[in-house]
């Protein structure tokens, strides 16, 4: 399937990840113990044939860069096409700061959108944990005759404040959007996964420029729900959203669970990401590992309970970790006592000390902390 | 496109000794320490020793070993100039093409290759030895000394010295006598298979060789004895570190085991000389509740609800509630259903275990014990017993003893 372009917004960063997105943005947040955000729906491209994908990014690209390379751990390292990065090139008006809105990400990145070779475009967010089945939602937009595909999930997972609900009506067409309600009453949650035609892409993003529109929603889609036809794709598979700490904390537990774990890494569908070359991990002698999701590369010598830790942590003798979310590179030196701990990369526990959250406000730890 | 040094990997051996692991695969291709193939250690030395061109030369069974390769990029041996090349035997015009004869003559029928590259130097390398060396040093010592031949040795001891290639040198390391497992040893320098030639030196040894109608065509056999008679100047490289030869089932046992010990000289965690392999995308590995793992290597993929002791998993290998994996390697893919038993194995890839069912047993002391192995797709039934040192090649039905 070589008729759809990938288009991947990787510019926000939630204020409300606090620590945690303080030296990157949301979509290069490490997750799953190998993993960055964006690593899913970038693979979900690639897995439904997408050859060309732009990442439009803005500012604390840096750890996106060193993770996505030249793109080849996704087959995207392409003599034409494959992965290009976007950041902004035609953005020299409009003040500073931020993107204000996706529409005007994409005036920023005009110049390349025009080169596209593909008659329809994906537009997604690089911040979801799903296993996408992106080819069904291209062939359901085709045989669907319908202007906008909005990928939906009947599961709500985000906060209302921060999420966009839709309603559908008898024929299946989508009828209202909500954009960050107060409570959500509607049964579906928009994903902010978009498919479209590149000419309608054009034209939208043509009008908003010109009107100085740069929300898509708001700008969008909602004073055209009548003129467009815009069609559901509900997804009623695993989806996770980052929304806060609490979020990621949640989301990165859920991983534990097999079904979950069946759905997000589908064998069918998998999820590629950087090749680091870490060896195996070892369990030394008095090691003890149980409930706990484990990457490659750590040197465990303690104890390890219901626990999620990423490639290169060590955790010494005596050293105890329960409930946690550990990213790469996390020592816990000897008697430590970690439970409900969010570590970020390169976090060290010294000696002995303890460090305890609960599990509806886990405690986060800045990367590179000493503790 | 003249390279100083070109790297010759010879890979084509079937590896008899190790069995049923190779019924399949070349014996580079077999997989070794929880991650890798044994191949990944000379290819990465390559890389890490500066040398970005390597001929990788097959010729038993080398389908998996050449997708295992691909274009090199895990070593990061994809380049526009040089990277790794593989090269099985060919025809050629106006005379028929014959196997590999023998180590000697696989180089020999790539002098081809060699000369696209006009090297001043070849590394020859086997594809069957556990090591980190840097190649470029011994390179160096071999510009220094101005030898026409360098090989790397090992001291061993005078007892393991008779089953080696034993090198005996003079003060200057220089070496004047060649001995293939000697009875009565004089030296206990022993050839660890890693030469260095000057390739106008070598090229010209290899075609009076090739001339020669009695010849094995052997490194060992012909080469180096041939350049020593015609008084060539041969060095001794003494390398220190760890290295072992996996051409039979207990040693490539014994390393993997060696990859578990934290002092057995071969770090894997030394990131200023890493070890690249081709990886699977799989998840990170999975420990139930039921797990209890010690001392012991596991990779991406596994799932693991028993006991894993002593022992080295590969990727996506299952171990189920209640089943007990003692001093045993499960190659990727292995299965190990709910209570059974496996100690002192091999299991190779996509193995598949059932229920209750015994593989291998702990050391009694007696003649016939041994590391049992169970060949890969092979599936050991219900209530089955594998008997240790036995080489299972087919489905043993449940109940059945083995």
């Amino acid at each position: 399937m070589n008729d759809l372009h990938g288009i991947l917004f990787a510019y926000r960063s939630d204020a409300n990840l606090g620590e945690l997105t303080r030296p990157r943005n949301t979509c290069s947040l490490p997750f799953g113990g190998r993993y960055r955000l964006i690593d899913f729906m970038l693979s979900n491209c690639v897995n439904a044939g997408i050859t060309d994908v732009g990442v439009v990014v803005h500012q604390s690209y840096q750890s996106l860069l060193d993770h996505l390379g030249s793109g080849k751990d996704w087959d995207l390292s392409r003599k034409h096409g494959g992965l290009r990065i976007l950041p902004p090139f035609s953005y020299t008006e409009l003040g500073h700061g931020e993107y204000r809105g996706s529409m005007e990400a994409l005036a920023g990145v005009y110049d390349y959108l025009e080169d596209i070779r593909q008659d329809y475009v994906l537009l997604a967010w690089g911040d979801i944990a799903i296993n996408l089945p992106v080819a069904e939602v291209f062939e359901q937009h085709l045989s669907s005759g319908a202007d906008i595909t909005m990928v939906c999930t009947p599961t709500l997972k985000g906060a209302p404040r921060f999420s966009e609900y839709v309603e559908i009506s008898e024929e299946g067409r989508i009828t209202d959007l909500s954009i960050h309600p107060t409570a959500a009453d509607k049964a579906l949650e928009s994903l902010e996964v978009y498919i479209l035609s590149k000419r309608l892409l054009m034209d939208m993003v043509d009008y908003c420029s010109a009107h100085d529109v740069t929300n898509f929603s708001r700008g969008v889609l909602q004073p055209r729900m009548k003129s467009l036809k815009m069609m559901p794709y509900v997804h009623r598979g695993y989806v996770g959203r980052f929304q806060s700490v609490g979020d990621y904390y949640q989301r990165s537990m859920d991983l534990l669970d097999p079904s979950i774990r069946a759905d997000l890494f589908n064998p069918a569908r998998p999820i590629r990401t950087k090749d680091q070359s870490n060896p195996s991990t070892y369990y030394g002698p008095d090691a003890k590992s149980t409930r706990s999701l484990v990457a490659d590369g750590c040197f465990i010598e303690g104890e390890v309970e219901n626990s999620i830790l990423a490639r290169g942590v060590i955790v010494e003798k005596g050293a105890k970790v329960t409930d946690s979310v550990l990213m790469q590179g996390t020592v816990v030196k000897a008697g430590a006592s970690l439970s409900y701990v969010i570590a970020d990369k390169d976090v060290t526990v010294n000696e002995g000390r303890m460090l305890m959250g609960h599990a509806t406000y886990p405690l986060a730890i800045a990367k590179g902390s000493v503790v | 496109m003249k390279k100083e040094v070109v790297a010759m990997l010879l890979a084509g051996g079937q590896g008899s000794r190790l069995y049923a692991l190779t019924s399949n695969v070349a014996k580079p291709a077999v997989p070794f320490g929880g991650k890798y193939r044994i191949i990944d250690f000379p290819l990465s030395n390559c890389v890490n020793s500066g040398i970005d061109t390597v001929g990788v030369l097959t010729q038993y069974r080398p389908l998996e070993l050449n997708g295992y390769l691909g274009n090199g990029q895990p070593w990061d041996l994809d380049r526009s100039d040089g990277g790794v090349h593989i090269l099985p035997p060919y025809q050629r015009e106006g005379e028929q093409g014959t196997w590999y004869k023998g180590t000697a003559n696989a180089i020999y029928q790539n002098i081809g290759f060699l000369d696209l590259y006009q090297p001043e130097y070849v590394v020859v390398l086997s594809g069957d030895h556990i090591y980190k060396m840097d190649y470029s040093e011994m390179v160096s010592y071999h510009k220094k000394a101005g030898a026409a031949c360098t090989i790397s040795v090992l001291e061993v001891t005078m007892e393991e010295a008779k089953r080696f290639g034993i090198l005996n040198v003079d003060d200057g390391d220089q070496v004047y006598e060649f001995e293939e497992k000697p009875p009565q040893p004089k030296s206990n320098l022993a050839s660890m298979g890693i030469y260095v030639f000057t390739w106008s030196k070598l090229r010209k040894y290899l075609i009076d060789d090739e001339a020669d109608p009695n010849s094995s065509n052997d490194f060992g056999k012909n080469i180096i004895p041939n350049m020593l008679n015609a008084g060539e100047k041969l060095m001794a490289y003494r390398f220190h570190g760890y290295w072992k030869d996996v051409g039979t089932i207990e040693s490539l046992w014994d390393a993997n085991m060696d990859m578990l010990a934290r002092n057995s000289g071969l770090d894997m965690y030394d990131e200023s000389w890493p070890i690249y392999a081709r990886t699977p995308i799989k998840p990170p590995h999975i420990t139930g509740p039921d797990a209890s793992i010690s001392h012991s290597l596991v990779t991406g993929g596994c799932q693991v609800d028993g006991i894993v002791a002593n022992s080295v998993l590969f990727n996506s290998v299952t171990v189920e509630k209640g089943a007990d994996i003692q001093y045993s390697i499960l190659m990727p893919g292995a299965t190990v259903k709910a209570g059974a038993k496996v100690y002192y194995s091999i299991v190779a890839e996509n193995a598949t275990v059932q229920a209750e069912a015994v593989v291998g047993s702990a050391p009694d002391g007696g003649e016939n014990w041994g590391i049992a192995v169970v060949a890969g797709g092979v599936t050991v039934g219900e209530k089955a017993v594998v008997s240790p040192k036995a080489m299972i090649r087919e489905d043993v039905k449940g109940g059945e003893q083995a």
